[in-house]
Order: C-alpha cells, then structure tokens, then sequence
C-alpha cells in the first residue's frame, strides 16, 4: 500500500470536481494569462480595448480558429494528430462558395461547407484506423491534396459570395442580444465539445485510447472505430468553421486557413491537452485561442507589427508549456 | 548555337513594339493602355522568325498570378510565329530551378522567367544567358543584371507613392488628417517598398499623418482580421491604404461589419473586384494603384523581339532596354473604364 | 576461475528503486569480482532489468550505494558507467537499424578528426574486434537491417568490447542464438573473464548458468533472496528460490466437490505456430484452472489468443458450446470474457485516470442512454464493485497511478466484476503485488469462483498455482505436457515436468 501522492492533492482535487471543473493547473494559469492580457490592454488603450465593440471583435476572430480547435483537441487527445485543418478549411469554403454551390443560397453552402469537412476527415479516419497509416502521415497528405484540390477549385482566384443571406450573418445587425452569430456557433460547438468529451461514452473512449490504445483494445473498446469517429469530428469542425470564415471573409480563397494547424495544435497544447494522449480539456484549449487572440489584438491596437506580434506568440507558447511540465511533475511526485 | 545569339542581341532591328509597353514607359496618361490580349498599335504583327519561348512562372495561387499566366498565354496566342512552352507553376525555388533548367536543354530561343524567389533563382538565369538564350526577367529580379538581358517589372515604391500621392491631393486641404495602412506580407521586400514610397509622398502633406500599420498577407482572410483590428484600433481616420486588392476584398468585409464609411480607401494592383467597386462608387474605395499584370503580355513581346532580332519600336536606340520599370497608374472612377478590361479576378 | 576473496569490483549496497504504485528493488545488494561470471536469476518483474539499467547509469537509485575499484561512485548517466568500465547489452538490442556495423560499434565515440568521422578507422577497427568475437565474416560496411538476429548479438557485444571495459552485463545474450552460437558466445566470456573483465549474466537457462558461471544471486520481487551462491546449487533448488514463497501465504480453501456443470469456455486444437500447439482444455464455472510452465512456455500467448487479442494459427475458443469469432476482442467481451493481462500498466490500466474511468471502461454502455454518460450511476456502480474487492483507498476519483500494485489488479479485477464476466482470464495477477497483499487477492480470486466465475490462471510461481488452483495443466515449450487435480501435485513434481528434458534437469 503504497500511496505516493502528497495528502492535500486529492483534497484540492476533490474540490474542483465538485465544482464540475478537472483539477487542472494550466487552466488557471491561463485565466491568469488572461487577466494580464486584459490589464495591459485596459491600460494600454482603454478606450478601445474595453469596448463592447473589441469584446465582440475577439471573439469574432477567435471563432474560426476556436471550432477547429476543439476538434483537434480531441484527435490531439486519443494520441493522434491532425495536420490538414487548414487545409480542409480552406477546400470546403472553397468548394461552397463556386457559383454552382452558390445557386443553392444559404443552404447549399453551409450544407457543402460540412459535407466536404466531413469527407475529408472520414478519408484521414479510414487511411489512419484502417489502413494503418500514421496520423502526422495520412493528415499531411490530405493537407497537401486538398490544397491542391482547393487551387485547382479556385484557379488561384477569390470567390465573392453574393448569397445575402450569408453575408448578413456578420453585420451587426444580425447580433442577437450583441452577441455575433459566429461567437454563438463557437458558444455552442464549445459546450457540444465539452459534454462529448466529459459526459459521454465517446468522450470516455477517447481518452482511453489516447492514454492506452493497448488497454483500451484489451478492455474491449474497437479502437479503430473510435479513432475513425474522432478524424471524422474534426473533419466536420473544419466544415463548420469554413463556413464561419464564409461569412467573415464573405468569400473563399485557396489561402484561407493558413497554418490553422499550427494555431490549434499550439492552442490545444497550452490549454493543458497532452501531445502524447490521454488528457484533454476543451475549455483550456478555447481559453489559448482566446489568448492567442487577445493578444494580437492588444497588439495591433497598439500598432505593434507583426514581427512582435510573432514573437509574444512563441513566447507564450513556451512559458505554457513549462508551466504544464511544472504542474504535471507535480501531480506526479 | 551561342555567338549567333549573342549577335542578334547586339545588331536590334526594325521597329517593333507592344502598345503597352510605350504606354507604360512614356504616359501617366493610359490612353493606349491595351487589355491584355487586345490590339497593339504600332506593333509588327507580321509573322517573322518562328520563335520557341519558354516561360516559367510561379504557381498561380493568387488572383494576380493567375492573371500574369492568362496575360502571357493569350499574348502568345496573338503571334502565329510564337510558340509558347509554359512550365507548370511552382513555389519551390528547386522545382522551379529544374523547370528552367529543362527550357534550357530544349533550346528555346528566349525565356521568360518570373521567380518564385529572384535572388534564389539568379544562377539559373545565368546559365541561360551563358547558354546563349537570352532572359527576359519578370517583375522579381534576379540578384545579377548578368542573369538577364531585360527586366521588366512593377513599380512597388511607385505603387505606394502614388497612392500616397492620391491621398494626399484628397485630404491636402483637411487640417489634422490621419491615414492607416493595411500593409502586405512583412516578410517580402515589396512590401517595405510600397510603405517607403506611401511614407515618403506622404511628407509633402504636414497636414496628415499616418497613426497606424498593420500587415494583413494577401490573402482575404488576413485582410478581413487585420482590417477589422485596425478599425477597432482606429475609431476615426481618413483614409486607408490598401497594398493589395486581393486582401481588400476581406478588408472591405470587415469594413462593412463595422459599419464604417467615413473615410476613403485606396487599394493596389488592379483586381477586377476594385475596379468594378470603384465604378460603382457606393463605398469607401475611390482609387487602386495599378500593378498591372499586363507586363506578362508586354515580357511576351520583348522575347518575340528579342529573338527576332528586333527593338522597340518609338526609341531611338537600335536595342532594347536592359531594365523596364511600368509606371503604377492611379485608377478612379474617371479613368475606371479604360482599365477595367485588365483587371483580374 | 575467480576466486571470491579478491577484492570485488564492484560492490552494490542496498539498492533500492521505487516506481509509482510498485517497489521495483528493494535493499538490493551485489558484488561482483574481477574476472568473475556472476549470474543473476530471477522471474521476470524480479527486478533484473531494474538492477542492470542502475548500474548502466540508466535508473538513478532512491537509496543504496555502488562501489567501483573501493571508491564510492554514482551512476548518474549512462555515459558515467561506460567511462567507468561498465558495458550493458540490451536484450532489446539498442542498435540503430539505419546504420551500418561500424557506425553501430562506435555511436557516441566515433574515431574522428576535427568532428569528421574516420570511417576507415572505425571499419578496421570493427573488424579486428569482430574477429576477436569469432566472426569475422560479418562485413563492418554493412548495414544493420541485413543482418540475422545472432549477428546483430555479435554487433552489440563488439560494441561493449569498443570501450575500454572492465564489467560487461549480458541481459539474456543466448536467448537468440542457436546451440552453435551459444558455445561461441561461452568461448568469447571465457576469453573475457580470462582477461579480468567480469561479466553480468542474465539467463532463464539454468544449464547455461552451471556452465559458465562462477556465482548467483536470486532475485524475487526486488528483493536479492540469495546472495553469491555457487554456481553449481542444483537445479531445484535455484528454481525454488526464484519461484518459492517467502512468506507461507495463506490460500483459500478449495470447494469440497468440484463442480460438474457443463463446460462454459472450451479450448479445442489451439494453436499459434511457433508459439503453442494444440491447446485443448475445459473450464466450468465455479473452477480455477492453473497454467504452469517456465517463461517461453506460451502461457500468456495462450491467454491472449484465448482472448481474441492475437489471432490462432488453428483450433477454436467456445462459449457456452458456440464458437468465438477468432481475434476479436470485442466478440471475446461480448461472450463474457475478461482479462488481467500480464503487463497491467503497458496492457490494463488507464494509468491517468481514475479508478472509476478504469472500472468503467469496459461497461460504458450500460451507464449511457443515447452516449450520454450518467456519470452517477457509473460512479456508484464502480464503487460497488471496488468495494466488493475492497479496494484501498475507497475514493473513486482517485488517479489508480497512486495505488498499489495489488489495487491497481483489483480495479481490473473490477472491471471484468462490473461487466458481470462469466470467464477470467488472469496473467500473473501477483506480479508487483507485495507479498502481504498477495492473501487478500487469492481470497477475492477464489470468492469469484465461488460465485460461480471461471478462472484460467497463469502464474509463474508455481506454489501460487498449486495452492489456488482446482486442477492444473503443466505447459512445457507451448504444449500441455501434463493435467491433474492441484491436490494431486507438489511443487516438485510441477518443477520436474516443466524441466524435463532440460539437459540439468
């Protein structure tokens, strides 16, 4: 009977779930990140930074980034990974904005934007659990094919979207109760994503195969299907989020999702999701994008160039990521 | 067959020119600023020496890119004696190498090169020319004038000066003015030098004053994200400048969310979403500076006279120039007509 | 050959090594002189592999001292040991597949000029340490990936002779090679303790450890149970040492009549090539049936196969009189079969998550409506069955890295206990459990059957099987050599069939 962990960590762990939260340190350390974020730019630029108007504009911004990121926090969470987000962005809002998909109006682009993340990621999820392929392989060349799919598509041109109905989806008039109707779907994929992973048999699943495919083979669960079911997920977040970025941009383009991979996979990872598996937390990966994305903010309110802006970028990431090894060793020890 | 080569380029010839190569040399005035497959008055349109051109281009990921391609292909098409041997496109500087490198073997007679990366590609262009096939350099130069016989190309600090310029006349008259710039890519040269020039006309205006740059990356994407940073940055300005149309179309968007109409906006390189939002005249954009990519048509021409043994037609000079810079006409609802059939989508 | 009054070597005191949830080594204490083959036994969890990584520099100890030549050192990285003298060869061979023999000889100290490697240098000097080696046939230019297992031993072995090296640790060099090999491999320790290196030995061959060694020490859940004995101890009593009881554990009694039901798993004809052949065997509810046999004997494959986990070659698995779906996990669950696999961190447990997850895991269905998880009936439910157990700490929420060893068995033994398993299939279900802890889990085993579970059980400790299985089936190189009722066998008659034919037996 030895028990090697510290008698005040399961007290303090108990805690937090009784207030349904997973004892997470990085979490914390994030809305920590967050408040500074928040002073700086109160101080920096109050006027600006503390409008109504910049709230909404965050959380505009962040929700493109932020509907793909929770679905690559839960491939990033069964173990795997998944490189062509962006580019299964940039093909479904590509493919449902040609004039062709355009006469169908509203409908037949959102229900394009979907179809073609979904097929993509049912293509990584069959290549992956089926055939064997590695995740960081399977994905890579789904993120070269569906760029090349995406040029042959547009033939390097921006197509506009004259569907109004789309497009007053991202004027202010369209806010319900000030609140964008982008950062309501971000609102609702976030709290989806959070219950699939933390109240159900899928999101149990997950984590199992993510923290040992072996175990969770030998328990009984088909880990290929599982795995399949995740790629497919995150296949239908980049539907969603193309679709958002439709009504942003009002147009698709080749370029669009540019190294969203990157973003979510940094967001994810700060947020307190194992790169290896087997733990993962929705609202950690929601609370980097917000951080990613305050701070550009704060910074362009600032005038600051891109140059910095890139540099605080990687700095954050690397200050997270300590942080996360600090507070893993400690639960460990 | 080298010296003769070498020969051809040191004899010139008769007079032979595009259209829009005089204009852009000679005129702020783009009376004879011809489509890009359009009439070329004054140009030898008689069949001469059949002439092989080869022409590698970058890959045609953008709107402007894409139209540099169409501009060639349609410019060859005109000349019964010119046969066109077009590379697929490439972003990779060691691809694109190898696609020159093949011209090369298959002795075309004349190559047209826009590279993905000028200075990268540089040894290549020297091999042609030591091969004796001349090199006619588009638009991103080569880091040796030795790796090409002409260059012509777009006027990135014009571009800016213009549209600084532009501006300039606009608010001359308005005490206090401020000005943003949504920038390019911060990564390219090109970019620094649209803002130098902006900058630099901008200092015959005391009255103004640029309080904010953010750089967007060509795409509409990032062109709708820094825009909309800027406005929030921004609760008040004059007006925008805007290095590239492409990225005005999400900067436009998130113009719209915003509900702003109370400045002027002037956008760059021509795109035909621009022009047509210039002649309809019901928003913020008044103006684009151009960055035609008519000079695909007009480097067309200079290898077909390159090859036959030609100048340019309207010089005094036997030959023709080592370097052609094309000059970045302003295009406003005034003149939107002329140009519109050059701008691409 | 080594006398033992000469000063040792190398002198390990009170070793001691603890990861989460087990006690790998304890208080472990081994000298080993100069020119000396000193063979260490032990069943596999014993802690060997723990021993040779601390003295390679690989496991930092939590206690204990090391003494190199008299002088207290500590092996803090793996380069310290090779600077000191001490050279490991890996079971799993630590050779890059890529590169070629030279470039493997000499990774990490590559002869060099001004960080430009002298590859003529490396390759002459690889083939004159493969030629002392005996095989100077194995070309140094080739590459690693051409070469036969036995050869890639002679790679590694000539990379440990590459430093200048005064101890060599061989974990189970001959498990390999074929009898050829073997004797070349004894020439080449011969040749070397000749010299005054001394050699590390790991071997499950007690024949071999009679012929070349000089002493052994026994381990037994990190514990060294005997120190230093000659080499030439018999057989059997070796063999009782690694597998006997320290403690004489108190087993459960056994059901006065055996039951008579219809069989609810029958093996028939099963048979994985080159691992078992033609397993046939019957199980009714209510009985524990015992695998015994030596490590390679195909106890655990045999499970594992049962289990649909590795697909059979030939024969079938029947529940209930109707055939599995052969390799399928998922079929094996449905039917009512369970397994503790052999490995239970690497195999069984979800070791981030908690003791209900890993409860749970296999049931998830019963506790969703539409995937929808009632969190509280599956935490309630968990906790029955862990109480059922009487699982320590009673807090399902508790991460199950933080339990013992025996705890963490039982939240698997739970998880087949709350999908109402009919069938379980147990690998070395005391492997890392401390001895005190071992009595409760052979009294919880055995309340199963009594109510009415099938248990196959595999252990190699042979007094485990005989006390707490009803009948036994004695398993030597993957066929069934001999069944009979527990009651009817004695440790040394278990230790005979599964020796026989083994030259020493």
């Amino acid at each position: 009977m030895t028990l090697t962990t510290p008698a005040k960590a399961p007290a303090e762990e108990s805690r937090w779930r009784a207030l349904g939260v997973r004892a997470d340190v990085r979490n914390l350390s994030l809305l920590g990140v967050l408040a500074v974020l928040v002073t700086v730019g109160g101080l920096t630029r109050p006027a600006e930074f503390l409008a109504t108007s910049n709230l909404q504009l965050v959380l505009t911004q962040a929700s493109v980034i932020g509907v793909v990121t929770v679905g690559m926090t839960f491939v990033i969470t069964s173990g795997g990974i998944d490189l062509s987000v962006g580019a299964i962005v940039a093909l479904a809002s590509v493919w449902a904005t040609t004039l062709a998909t355009q006469e169908f109006g509203f409908a037949g682009i959102l229900f394009t934007a979907v179809i073609v993340g979904v097929g993509c990621g049912l293509v990584n999820g069959v290549l992956i659990a089926y055939g064997g392929m590695v995740p960081f392989i399977a994905t890579l060349a789904m993120l070269a094919s569906a760029r090349g799919l995406a040029l042959q598509i547009t033939d390097g041109r921006t197509q506009i979207v004259t569907v109004d109905a789309v497009l007053d989806l991202g004027v202010p008039d369209a806010y319900v109760l000030g609140i964008p109707p982008l950062v309501l779907v971000f609102a609702a994929v976030t709290a989806a994503g959070w219950l699939l992973l933390n109240r159900t048999t899928f999101g149990r699943r997950t984590v199992a195969v993510g923290g040992n495919p072996e175990a969770a083979r030998l328990a009984g669960i088909d880990v290929r299907r599982q795995r399949l079911l995740l790629y497919v997920l995150s296949g239908l977040c980049c539907g969603i989020a193309a679709f958002l970025l439709i009504v942003l941009a009002g147009s698709g383009q080749n370029t669009n999702g540019n190294l969203y991979e990157l973003d979510a996979i940094a967001a994810a990872i700060i947020g307190g999701t194992l790169l290896s598996g087997g733990r993962g937390t929705i609202v950690g990966s929601v609370l980097g994008v917000l951080v990613f994305t305050t701070i550009t903010n704060i910074f362009a309110l600032n005038n600051l160039q891109s140059d910095v802006q890139q540099i605080a970028k990687g700095a954050i990431i690397v200050a997270a990521v300590l942080v996360q090894r600090r507070s893993a060793r400690d639960g460990d020890s | 067959m080298p010296e003769t080569s070498r020969r051809h380029l040191l004899l010139g010839g008769a007079a032979v020119s595009a259209g829009a190569l005089l204009t852009a040399c000679t005129s702020n005035e783009p009376k004879n600023q011809a489509p890009a497959a359009g009439a070329a008055p004054g140009a030898d349109d008689k069949p001469g020496t059949p002439v092989t051109i080869g022409f590698a281009g970058p890959q045609a990921d953008h709107g402007w890119l894409n139209a540099i391609n169409d501009n060639a292909q349609q410019r060859a098409k005109k000349y019964s004696d010119v046969t066109l041997e077009i590379t697929e496109g490439s972003n990779e500087t060691a691809a694109q190498i190898g696609q020159v490198q093949t011209l090369i073997n298959k002795k075309v007679d004349v190559l047209v090169i826009l590279p993905a990366d000028g200075k990268a590609l540089t040894q290549v262009g020297l091999q042609a020319m030591k091969a004796g096939i001349p090199v006619v350099n588009l638009d991103r130069v080569f880091a040796s004038p030795q790796a090409y016989r002409c260059w012509i190309g777009g006027d990135n600090y014009g571009m800016g000066l213009n549209a600084g310029r532009f501006i300039g006349e606009q608010l001359k008259d308005k005490p206090n003015a401020t000005v943003i710039e949504l920038a390019g890519m911060d990564s390219l040269e090109l970019t620094k030098q649209r803002t130098q020039g902006f900058d630099d006309a901008l200092k015959n205006y005391p009255n103004i004053r640029k309080v904010a740059r953010q750089a967007a990356d060509f795409t509409v994407e990032s062109g709708q994200a820094k825009m909309a940073q800027l406005l929030q940055a921004q609760p008040t300005f004059d007006a925008l400048w805007n290095h590239d149309d492409d990225q005005g179309v999400g900067a436009l968007r998130a113009i719209a969310q915003a509900g702003r109409k109370d400045f002027l906006m002037v956008g760059g390189a021509g795109a035909k979403s621009a022009m047509d939002a210039i002649k309809a005249d019901d928003g913020v954009l008044k103006a684009t500076v151009l960055y035609p990519p008519t000079m695909a048509a007009s480097a067309i021409d200079l290898a077909r006279a390159l090859a036959q043994n030609k100048g340019i037609g309207g010089m005094a000079e036997l030959e023709i120039p080592a370097s052609i810079t094309l000059y970045s006409a302003v295009v406003t609802k005034e003149n939107v007509d002329e140009y519109l059939p050059t701008g691409f989508s | 050959m080594a006398p033992a009054q000469q000063p040792p070597l190398l002198t390990m005191s009170g070793i001691t090594k603890s990861f989460p949830g087990v006690r790998a080594l304890d208080g472990v204490d081994l000298d080993v002189a100069p020119g000396e083959v000193h063979c260490l036994l032990g069943q596999n969890g014993a802690g060997k592999s723990t021993l040779i990584k601390v003295l390679a520099g690989a496991h930092q100890p939590d206690a204990g001292h090391i003494t190199w030549n008299g002088e207290t050192v500590r092996l803090r990285t793996p380069s310290a040991a090779v600077r000191l003298g001490i050279a490991t060869i890996y079971q799993e061979l630590d050779l890059v597949e890529g590169l070629s023999v030279a470039e493997n000889v000499h990774l990490g100290h590559e002869p060099s000029t001004a960080g430009f490697v002298k590859g003529r240098a490396a390759r002459t000097a690889t083939a004159a340490l493969l030629a002392r080696l005996g095989h100077p046939e194995i070309d140094p230019a080739r590459h690693l990936r051409e070469l036969s297992a036995a050869q890639r031993q002679i790679v590694s072995m000539a990379r440990a002779l590459s430093h200048d090296v005064r101890l060599i640790v061989m974990d189970e060099p001959s498990a390999a090679l074929d009898p050829d090999e073997v004797a070349n491999l004894f020439r080449i320790v011969a040749d070397l303790t000749a010299d005054g290196v001394a050699v590390v030995y790991i071997s499950h061959r007690l024949e071999e450890i009679r012929r070349i060694g000089d002493r052994v020490t026994v381990l037994k859940d990190g514990r060294a149970v005997a120190r230093g004995l000659p080499a030439t101890t018999p057989t059997r009593d070796v063999v009782a040492l690694m597998t006997g009881r320290d403690l004489p554990y108190v087993f459960p009694d056994r059901p006065a009549h055996p039951p008579t039901t219809a069989p609810v798993l029958q093996v028939q004809g099963l048979t994985r090539q080159g691992e078992f052949e033609d397993i046939d065997l019957e199980l009714r509810p209510g009985e524990i049936v015992g695998l015994a046999g030596l490590v390679g004997s195909g106890r655990s494959e045999i499970l594992e196969t049962v289990y649909g986990a590795r697909r059979p070659t030939a024969g079938r698995v029947l529940v209930d009189g109707r055939p599995l779906r052969p390799g399928s996990v998922p079929a094996a669950v449905r039917a009512g079969l369970g397994l503790a696999p052999e490995e239970r961190k690497a195999q069984g447990l979800l070791l981030l998550e908690s003791v209900t997850s890993n409860v749970s895991v296999s049931t998830l269905a019963r506790f969703s409506r539409g995937g929808w998880l009632d969190r509280t009936a599956e935490r309630q439910a968990a906790r029955a069955a862990t109480r059922t157990l009487s699982l320590r700490p009673d807090r399902p929420e508790a991460p199950v890295r933080t339990l013992s060893g025996g705890n963490q068995q039982k939240a698997v033994l739970a998880r087949w206990l709350l999908r109402g398993c009919r069938v379980l299939l147990l690998d070395e279900p005391t492997r890392g459990v401390d001895v005190g802890a071992r009595a409760e889990l052979y009294a919880v085993i055995r309340r199963l059957a009594d109510e009415g579970l099938a248990v196959l059980l595999v252990s190699s400790e042979v007094p485990e099987v005989l006390g707490l299985a009803d009948r036994v089936l004695v398993l030597r190189e993957g066929r069934v050599v001999h069944t009979a009722p527990a009651r009817d066998l004695d440790e040394h008659r278990v230790l005979d069939l599964v020796m026989e034919g083994s030259p020493t037996a």
